[in-house]
């Protein structure tokens, strides 16, 4: 991998992504033209067209990118977190502590902020629970192998979570229910605006780009990671810090949206290798694009009705995932 | 030795000779003190290691050859004493400093994800890469070079999840070769390796150390120890250590005596060998 080959991996997704975008701003109940678009983009004057560009399918198409990119930029990161290519987002728990919290908010019948609020706040106390449990794993010096002992701490934290959301969905009642579903299944619908979600983007994709050298090593494991200088200690606690604010801000906005984060990762490795110089910022384009384009079909393809976003890009993510994967020698 | 294998110490020269290291390295071990859990390993060890000496540290299982290694190479903390580089304490240099000046092969390693044999063995220019992280042309040229010098320069561009356990460890030993360090430590460097690539192996060390280099490696087999290195670390597991020219730590008298099992020296046409006594 060179930076010009990655460059030119970066240039083709994120014509990708400007496809997506343009189709997403252009399609739906309301066919806008190219020029339509271009008038609602560039000199805007308050027309319905403009009002349906701007304050409607823009936020939410920039949601859904953010989202998507956040959760694959995360589902990355901790793949080379737990040294693990099964390891998604939500398998720590940050997403069953955000869940959670955000259910209870709406079983609490709290408005949008409050829902919105709890996910961070449950976000953050499941990334201290797993910190608390782990802290060996994050904060000694020796090399050894720490990701099979922080993966099980996650993963039975993350089951305790579920435990609680069951309980939660078994408590709500009747009317409730349908709003909690679409949150647990990832929906975009309620998003309320896209700036949040793509700032912490860049607080993330950032820091994670100056670690990337430094993943490439740690992939070969802790000693090797040691003896060429990386601090491993310190780069683990800062990779699972970056992976939790991604999944957080992604959970925060899109409710739980699902395969994202496990799926995109691998394709890109599987079509371009696993430098995660190359790999961070295309796994961000790329998961970026999918929810997006993903979320143009939940809201098009059964018009008037919506489905949540996370169906969509299970149900189309799987398929092709199991080609890709089959049609390898190794 | 198969006429058709390319002759491996001219591309070893001439990859390695051009990056002659700048100064020798000079480790010291200080007092020190290993144990694990309650068990002594080694007890207040000074010992020097020097530009131009191959030392092989030899003992049986558990006896702390591992422990030994890694301390040296800055890696773990010693129960008592410290180590040396250049004359200072290992705990005080910068990570990218001490990684430019000793590389560390590891014993055996589990790879999860699918990379080349390029990719992998240029990972050893880590420590002196700028920005955002990309080689630039010398540090592929390196990565090229130490491939030449194991003879993996067919393998560039295989998988190192398809690679058998011998040629993992070629890849290992060349990214290590690859990260150009005046010290090298090797934790079993010649094992799974053939009877052809253990003494290609050995010949590379023995070059590095001719040109400056201070090599250190653990190593089972007694006889290829007392051929290649010219200084030697037995441990018996008991806290004892014997250190000195390799030929007179390990005889017969005392590999019996810190293996537990009677060894003859037994000598032919010129060439010596320790053989189990019964």
């Amino acid at each position: 991998m060179t930076a010009s080959r990655a460059l030119t991996i970066w240039s083709v997704l994120a014509v990708l992504a400007l496809t997506g975008l343009v189709a997403s701003l252009s399609l739906g109940s309301v066919a806008i033209s190219w020029r339509a678009l271009a008038h609602a983009m560039f000199q805007p004057d308050g027309g319905l067209t403009d009002e349906i560009v701007r304050s409607l399918r823009l936020p939410r198409a920039g949601a859904g990118f953010a989202c998507g990119a956040l959760l694959s930029l995360s589902g990355a990161l901790l793949q080379v977190l737990l040294r693990n290519p099964l390891a998604d987002p939500y398998v720590l728990g940050v997403s069953g502590g955000a869940a959670s919290f955000a259910l209870a908010a709406m079983l609490l019948m709290l408005p949008w902020w409050g829902v919105d609020a709890g996910a961070f706040a449950g976000a953050l106390l499941a990334v201290v629970f797993v910190l608390g449990m782990a802290r060996r794993e994050f904060w000694r010096a020796d090399p050894v192998e720490a990701s099979p002992r922080l993966l099980l701490t996650g993963v039975v934290l993350a089951a305790g979570w579920g435990a609680l959301i069951t309980l939660l969905l078994t408590l709500a009642p009747e009317r409730g229910l349908r709003g909690m579903l679409f949150w647990l299944a990832g929906d975009l619908n309620g998003a309320a605006g896209a700036w949040p979600a793509l700032l912490v983007l860049v607080l993330v994709l950032v820091p994670s780009m100056l670690a990337a050298p430094r993943l490439n090593v740690l992939l070969r494991g802790e000693t090797v990671a040691q003896a060429l200088g990386v601090p491993v200690a310190r780069l683990r606690l800062r990779i699972y810090l970056l992976a939790s604010l991604a999944t957080a801000a992604a959970v925060v906005t899109g409710g739980t949206i699902g395969f994202v984060g496990l799926v995109v990762p691998h394709m890109l490795r599987i079509a371009f290798g696993n430098d995660q110089r190359m790999l961070l910022p295309a796994a961000a384009l790329g998961g970026g694009t999918l929810v997006m384009v993903a979320d143009l079909a939940a809201r098009t393809v059964v018009a008037p009705a919506q489905l949540p976003v996370g169906v969509i890009t299970a149900i189309t993510g799987v398929p092709v995932f199991l080609w890709m994967l089959l049609r390898r020698r190794h | 030795m198969s006429p058709r294998r390319p002759s491996l110490l001219s591309a070893a020269e001439s990859a390695v000779l051009p990056t002659v290291l700048p100064a020798g390295a000079r480790l010291a071990a200080r007092d020190l003190t290993l144990a694990a859990g309650a068990r002594t390993l080694i007890s207040g060890l000074n010992l020097e290691f020097a530009p131009g000496e191959i030392w092989c540290i030899a003992g049986p299982n558990g006896a702390g050859k591992t422990t030994l290694i890694s301390t040296l190479a800055g890696l773990q903390l010693p129960a008592h004493g410290r180590v040396e580089l250049d004359g200072r304490a290992l705990a005080e240099w910068p990570g990218n400093q001490l990684a430019q000046r000793r590389a560390l092969m590891p014993q055996a390693l589990r790879d999860v994800f699918s990379a080349s044999v390029f990719e992998t063995v240029l990972l050893g220019r880590h420590p002196y890469l700028a920005g955002w992280g990309w080689e630039q042309a010398a540090d592929r040229a390196a990565a090229l070079a130490a491939l030449a010098a194991l003879g993996l320069g067919a393998f560039a561009a295989r998988d190192i999840l398809s690679l058998s356990g011998g040629e993992r460890q070629r890849v290992a030993l060349a990214a290590a070769v690859c990260q150009d360090a005046a010290l090298m430590l090797l934790d079993e460097p010649l094992a799974h390796l053939d009877l052809h690539h253990q003494i290609d192996c050995l010949k590379l060390l023995a070059l590095r150390a001719s040109t400056g280099g201070t090599i250190i490696f653990s190593c089972h087999d007694l006889n290829l120890a007392r051929r290649y290195a010219s200084h030697a670390l037995l441990l018996d597991g008991t806290g004892l250590v014997d250190a000195g020219p390799a030929r007179e730590v390990l005889s017969a008298g005392n590999a019996s005596r810190a293996f537990g099992y009677p060894l003859l020296l037994i000598e032919s046409a010129g060439h010596e060998a320790l053989v189990p006594a019964h």
